[in-house]
């Protein structure tokens, strides 16, 4: 970098992302929190070492493929061309954002002088991978093994939320240019799919011992410390203003970007490259979060785990179109999704017998499913990428945001990337004999062992004389 | 294995011709590298599920009830 003005911007762009990833690591401190809370006293340590490992499994399979997919599959392949390439395939060649650059073997993937800003960008996409696994982890508590959850947790951290995410959240994605599809916070390509996932490997797993009885009522399992369960949500709605700002290109001139002469707009940009500001999706955020939290109170009759889980479910559901939205659009958004995803949970919870222990497949698969479509009725009309400015190669624009295209959109999100995956491997892992814990283990409790040692060490210090 | 011994040297060019890499190796290491990353995290896969098997499958034939682990609890 040579001149002042540019490397301002590039380093400002650097630290940007980079503050975005310190905030979103506290996503997962809540979410560590929030499931060690919820698990029963004789299953703590596994619960929290289960969520604590996606950590390094997801950032290495992220490095080692998970960031080329992300680049290389936006056109489907074989859905739409590239506007970079033209070309349908993989986005494998010399583009500047091919996928090729991203290999981990390259020397964009380390310290390099030349490229400020291709780690930071890596590390918050992977933020959202961590995310995307943790949901599942939170819904599929003490009766898992570790192994499984770890196959399940890169297949969904460093697999199938990128694949969503190279199509329906890159500016190059067929999703957008097909369907109009818009996502700008992630209802769907985070919350929608990692929900769906998690219903279908809980559909295989089954539910815990004692859930339901023998007449197949459901029993609540309350959570065993609902302050721990308290403060975990309220981190991950502080890491969640991470994960919103992350979502953002902080500063960008939009004028050349679209192909306008002589015009230069600098601005912020949502992950599409279209306008919106950080001091708007604030209004949003915040009107989105209280939403969801006065009608959560309301409809769980004032049940603190239900509340705190409806200001997520909240922001969420108004998360793909929070970077337009009025604040009271913003506000009633997030109270439909609340409402349609509590009274969705306990129907699925009795009708089909699946034992989701945190709610995580309501407050994020139905919320984001509810969330998109809404948002089709809502952002109706307005273009789904800037670059529908000036037609494409072939004379066709993006396709406009549309309540057909968002409905489309949520169930490749919820199903197609979710919960058919999840599904399939959790019967895969299951027919390997390696998906559930013995039944005799669930009984006596994960960390019966280390319990037990733990006694016999006080037992021999606390007889010590030296 | 160094990639830059003297950073004046290294930088004292036009912008266009300053090499980005500075880690040890590069351009001749980067492929060995992943392969030993790769062979790492698999190789975690299968040390742990075999601690866990053998975890699990102990704890198992134990038969131990629902509430015995409370005589495990600590006062520290």
């Amino acid at each position: 970098m040579t001149d002042q003005l540019g490397a301002l911007t590039t380093i400002f762009t650097e630290f940007y992302y980079w503050i975005t990833v310190v905030l979103m690591f506290l996503i997962h401190v809540g979410f560590c929190m929030y499931e060690v809370g919820a698990s029963r006293y004789k299953h703590h340590q596994h619960t929290l070492m289960k969520n604590t490992m996606l950590i390094p499994l997801v950032t290495v399979t992220w490095f080692f493929f998970g960031w080329w997919i992300y680049w290389a599959f936006p056109t489907g392949p074989g859905l739409a061309p590239s506007i970079m390439n033209e070309s349908a395939a993989l986005i494998t060649d010399e583009s500047t954002f091919s996928a090729k650059w991203y290999m981990p073997n390259t020397e964009f993937m380390a310290v390099n002088l030349g490229d400020h800003i291709s780690g930071v960008f890596w590390a918050a996409f992977l933020l959202f991978s961590w995310t995307a696994a943790s949901i599942v982890s939170g819904a599929i508590i003490e009766r898992i093994t570790t192994f499984a959850f770890g196959i399940l947790a890169i297949a969904i951290g460093s697999v199938f939320w990128t694949i969503d995410a190279a199509w329906g959240w890159h500016f190059d994605g067929w999703m957008l240019k097909l369907l109009g599809y818009h996502d700008a916070y992630a209802s769907g390509v985070i919350h929608a799919i990692a929900g769906g996932f998690a219903l279908g490997v809980l559909m295989v797993l089954g539910p815990r011992i004692g859930k339901f009885s023998s007449s197949g009522e459901p029993r609540n399992i309350g959570p065993r410390n609902p302050w721990l369960v308290t403060v975990g949500l309220f981190l991950i709605y502080t890491g969640f203003w991470g994960f919103y700002a992350a979502c953002n290109i902080p500063i960008f001139d939009l004028g050349p970007e679209y192909g306008m002469e002589g015009i230069s707009y600098w601005t912020a940009t949502n992950i599409y490259v279209t306008p919106t500001t950080l001091s708007g999706i604030t209004f949003n955020f915040l009107m989105s979060l209280s939403g969801g939290l006065l009608a959560g109170y309301w409809i769980a009759k004032g049940d603190p785990f239900w509340t705190y889980s409806s200001g997520l479910a909240g922001i969420i559901c108004a998360s793909a179109g929070n970077d337009l939205y009025h604040p009271i659009q913003a506000m009633i958004i997030g109270m439909i999704g609340v409402v349609i995803a509590y009274k969705l949970h306990y129907w699925v919870e009795r009708k089909f017998k699946i034992d989701d222990a945190v709610g995580a497949v309501a407050v994020h698969g139905y919320a984001g499913v509810v969330g998109l479509i809404i948002c089709g009725f809502v952002l109706n009309g307005y273009p789904s990428s800037g670059y529908s400015v000036g037609a494409m190669w072939d004379g066709s624009t993006y396709a406009s945001i549309n309540p057909l295209g968002q409905l489309i959109g949520a169930f490749i999100m919820f199903v197609v990337l979710g919960l058919i995956p999840g599904y399939v491997l959790a019967k895969i892992l299951n027919g390997m004999g390696k998906l559930r814990i013995p039944r005799e283990v669930e009984i006596a409790g994960l960390d019966y062992e280390m319990m037990e040692s733990a006694k016999e060490d006080e037992k021999a210090v606390s007889s010590a004389t030296r | 294995m160094a990639t830059v011994t003297n950073w004046i040297d290294h930088l004292n060019k036009p912008a266009e011709e300053v090499a980005g890499a500075v880690y040890p190796g590069a351009g001749s290491s980067e492929t060995l590298l992943v392969i030993l990353g790769v062979v790492i995290w698999l190789g975690w896969h299968v040390l742990t599920a075999r601690n866990e098997s053998e975890e699990l499958s102990r704890l198992a034939r134990k038969r131990h009830g629902a509430n015995d682990h409370k005589n495990n609890v600590t006062d520290w």
